[in-house]
């Protein structure tokens, strides 16, 4: 089995001033993305939980989802002490990414907790 | 103290979130068959449930942002991302690649 050598991997960057070629670790870069992945799955579960259990129907859930994700990106870029630049490559990551890619598992199990607790 | 994977890793504050969950929920069946029984419409669960629920809320975003771990810095001149090893698989280093284009900087820490 081939070793995992533990030397980053440079990925560059176009240059945007004279002379000035940015690079970034390509391995931390993707690892704070999957931080972020997985904060925002797990609030969107419980968040469809939270939505079945006080009885949302029709467009109230979807508002409750978006509050949720909006207090996430607050939360997330307080996790980055509120400065992109040393862990990300822009603000749009922390912010927007996956804010509609957790939406088909709250519509799961937001039906799944309101038949749950309301119907049976 | 071993490093788990993000996903593999559970924290009491989250379990406990969850269990508030539960128990909101629990509560909130038992709150709609009294409904059933006085022939009541449902309009929102009890007001302790509510607050139940909110606190299961702010305890899971607590664990959902400081489980799965540190951002890492993305710098390649910061200090804690300084290449310090060479890779051990050194026939197979390549060294005819883009890195010639950077500029030369000799300034050895």
């Amino acid at each position: 089995m081939a070793s995992h050598d533990e030397s980053s991997v440079s990925r560059k960057k176009s240059s945007d001033s004279v002379d000035e070629i940015s690079t970034f670790n390509a391995e931390n870069m993707q690892i704070n993305a999957k931080i972020i992945s997985y904060s925002r799955t797990f609030m969107s579960i419980i968040g469809g939980v939270i939505a079945g259990i006080l009885g949302f129907t029709g467009l109230t859930g979807f508002i409750f989802y978006f509050l949720v994700m909006a207090i996430m990106s607050v939360g997330l870029a307080a996790k980055a002490g509120f400065s992109a630049h040393p862990y990300f490559d822009s603000w749009n990551q922390i912010l927007l990414d996956g804010f509609l890619g957790g939406l088909l598992s709250f519509v799961l199990f937001w039906t799944f907790a309101y038949d749950m607790v309301h119907i049976f | 103290m071993e490093k788990k994977e993000p996903w593999a890793r559970v924290s009491v504050v989250g379990v406990l979130g969850v269990l508030l969950l539960s128990h909101a929920a629990y509560s909130t069946i038992q709150y709609r068959s009294l409904l059933k029984i006085t022939d009541e419409q449902f309009s929102g669960p009890p007001i302790n449930v509510v607050m139940e629920l909110i606190a299961g809320l702010v305890l899971c975003m607590w664990a959902a942002l400081t489980v799965p771990g540190k951002f890492l810095s993305i710098l390649p001149h910061s200090d804690e991302n300084r290449v310090v090893a060479l890779p051990t698989n050194l026939d197979f280093m390549i060294f005819n690649h883009r890195g010639k284009a950077f500029p030369l900087s000799i300034d050895a820490k």
